[in-house]
């Protein structure tokens, strides 16, 4: 029992005695407040963005929900294309090794080096940020949903067709559930890439979005709001992440009892 | 063996050729507009004249400097970190409540308060590539060491080996393949942390390029651009893959 406490106790109070020092630090003017505003700043300007917002009125929970909004919809997108792409290049090797290259060539491109492009292509407005989100979710799930379908077990497969099973009838009732799981938690890490790109998409060209406001308030040298925000799209960024994997859970319950049996 | 056909060990260079080819057959007579989408050789032409090979090498060299500091930086303070948080208990509970707080903010989004800390100079782009590896790099290490096989650990204490050089010559080398991948990712991150960086404040580097040659009207600059960051950044993951597996691939099997 005190070895739990311990667990709990010393880095929580590492944590506060942390906090502690730099308020001290700040209220002596150690530390410049331009560049380290104090805890208890973070605290009221936090409750300012979520009430009063920041830049003309835009609420913490509006700039989240364009954020996450942006997000959903660029993957969604990405998503829908991955998938049927990548099953027709799993399901044929030939198919597989042509696209090989140019699949992990499309991997290795920075999305955000494809802003300019975008601007090009479709403006400065939602267009462009929802392709780049797009465009980096779909490089991760593509080669997602092709190792999902290439590494479902030969074995069911076999075992379907000597029950006379069409190939229609082997697709819908053994690959699809088979690779699942694989393509469940290829969506979860195109998600996480969608987060990376989002904040660097949201920097040019608007003001709404939680990347917006965390460099709006810089040029406005309302540090205190950047960093309430860089802890925001952490948070929000954490929730969205833990939403996926509880329905993860619930869609692909076979999964965790495989994963039960296995340990 | 079987010998493979010809149609299916060039499969790849085939699939890329096709590729390149539709896109430059539908550049030249599909789009026409070049300012949409310039064909291949276009592309290549007009980065030519436009850009001077030394320029473009010094945005090669800039960007590559950049992030091989910061990846420097941050691989060596996640392994650090993360064998020392993963071998000693308290390391661990000091660390980590910071660590699990700011693992979560996505690199790019550090990059309005690296400007406020350190201008708008060097120092504020390898600290913002420092902090997209160092966490992959810190989370891979602290797992790599947790999950050693403690039967490896107790046979070497039966030999009496204790202490730091059962953490060198035991627990490291057992962690070590769970590094390397840290690596890997952490250098991938980074790498897409540069060019967003290089984006949105910088006057050299690639993605300054690919930036400026949009502003300035010169599209194809821009695609060339993409290309060669896709390049050197696959090259680059090559180089680490193989220099890793001369390494970690001498005792492991990735």
């Amino acid at each position: 029992m005190r070895g739990r406490a311990a667990e709990w106790l010393l880095p929580l109070s590492v944590l506060v005695l942390f906090l502690a020092a730099w308020e001290y630090a700040a209220a002596q003017y150690w530390l410049r407040p331009i560049q380290f505003p104090p805890p208890s700043r973070l605290a009221s300007s936090f409750v300012d963005l979520a009430t009063r917002g920041f830049p003309q009125g835009i609420t913490l929970w509006s700039h989240a929900g364009t954020t996450i909004g942006r997000i959903l919809l660029g993957h969604a997108l990405a998503v829908a294309l991955a998938v049927p792409i990548g099953i027709v290049i799993g399901s044929y090797p030939l198919v597989e090794r042509m696209t090989s290259t140019i699949v992990t060539f499309c991997r290795s491109v920075a999305t955000l080096s494809l802003l300019p492009l975008a601007i090009v292509w479709f403006g400065t407005g939602e267009t462009a940020k929802i392709f780049l989100i797009g465009y980096g979710c779909f490089w991760v799930m593509l080669p997602a949903t092709i190792a999902a379908v290439k590494l479902v077990d030969p074995v069911l497969i076999r075992a379907a067709r000597t029950m006379d099973a069409t190939p229609g009838i082997i697709f819908r009732q053994v690959v699809l559930p088979a690779s699942l799981p694989r393509l469940l938690s290829g969506a979860r890490v195109a998600l996480g890439v969608g987060f990376m790109v989002i904040v660097g998409a949201e920097m040019i060209g608007t003001i709404h979005g939680l990347g917006s406001l965390i460099m709006e308030a810089r040029t406005f040298y309302r540090t205190d709001i950047t960093m309430v925000g860089m802890f925001c799209i952490g948070g929000f960024g954490l929730l969205v992440m833990f939403v996926l994997a509880r329905l993860e859970a619930w869609l692909v319950p076979w999964q965790a009892r495989q994963e039960a049996q296995q340990k | 063996m079987r010998a493979a056909y010809p149609l299916e060990r060039y499969a790849g260079f085939i699939g890329v050729a096709i590729f390149l080819g539709l896109w430059e057959l539908a550049a030249r007579f599909g789009w026409r507009n070049p300012a949409i989408m310039p064909a291949p050789s276009e592309t290549i032409i007009t980065t030519l004249t436009v850009v001077p090979l030394w320029t473009l090498a010094e945005h090669v060299v800039v960007s590559l400097w950049r992030v091989l500091a910061g990846f420097a930086l941050g691989a060596s303070a996640g392994i650090v970190l993360g064998i020392a948080a993963g071998w000693y208990r308290p390391v661990a509970l000091i660390c980590r409540p910071f660590i699990e707080i700011l693992r979560p903010i996505p690199p790019l989004a550090w990059i309005p308060i690296a400007i406020v800390w350190f201008g708008l100079g060097e120092p504020s782009k390898i600290f913002v590539i420092f902090l997209g590896t160092f966490f992959p790099v810190f989370t891979s290490a602290a797992r790599g060491m947790a999950s050693i096989q403690p039967a490896i650990l107790r046979a070497a204490r039966t030999m009496d080996v204790d202490g730091v050089k059962l953490l060198a010559k035991v627990a490291i080398p057992a962690a070590m393949p769970d590094i390397a991948t840290g690596l890997r990712i952490g250098f991938g991150l980074g790498f897409g942390v540069l060019v967003a960086a290089e984006l949105i404040a910088a006057e050299r580097g690639m993605g300054h390029m690919v930036m400026e040659a949009r502003q300035l009207g010169h599209f194809g600059v821009s695609v060339f651009g993409v290309f060669l960051i896709g390049m050197i950044n696959l090259l680059a993951d090559r180089q680490l893959a193989s220099a890793i597996q001369l390494t970690v691939g001498r005792w492991h099997r990735f």
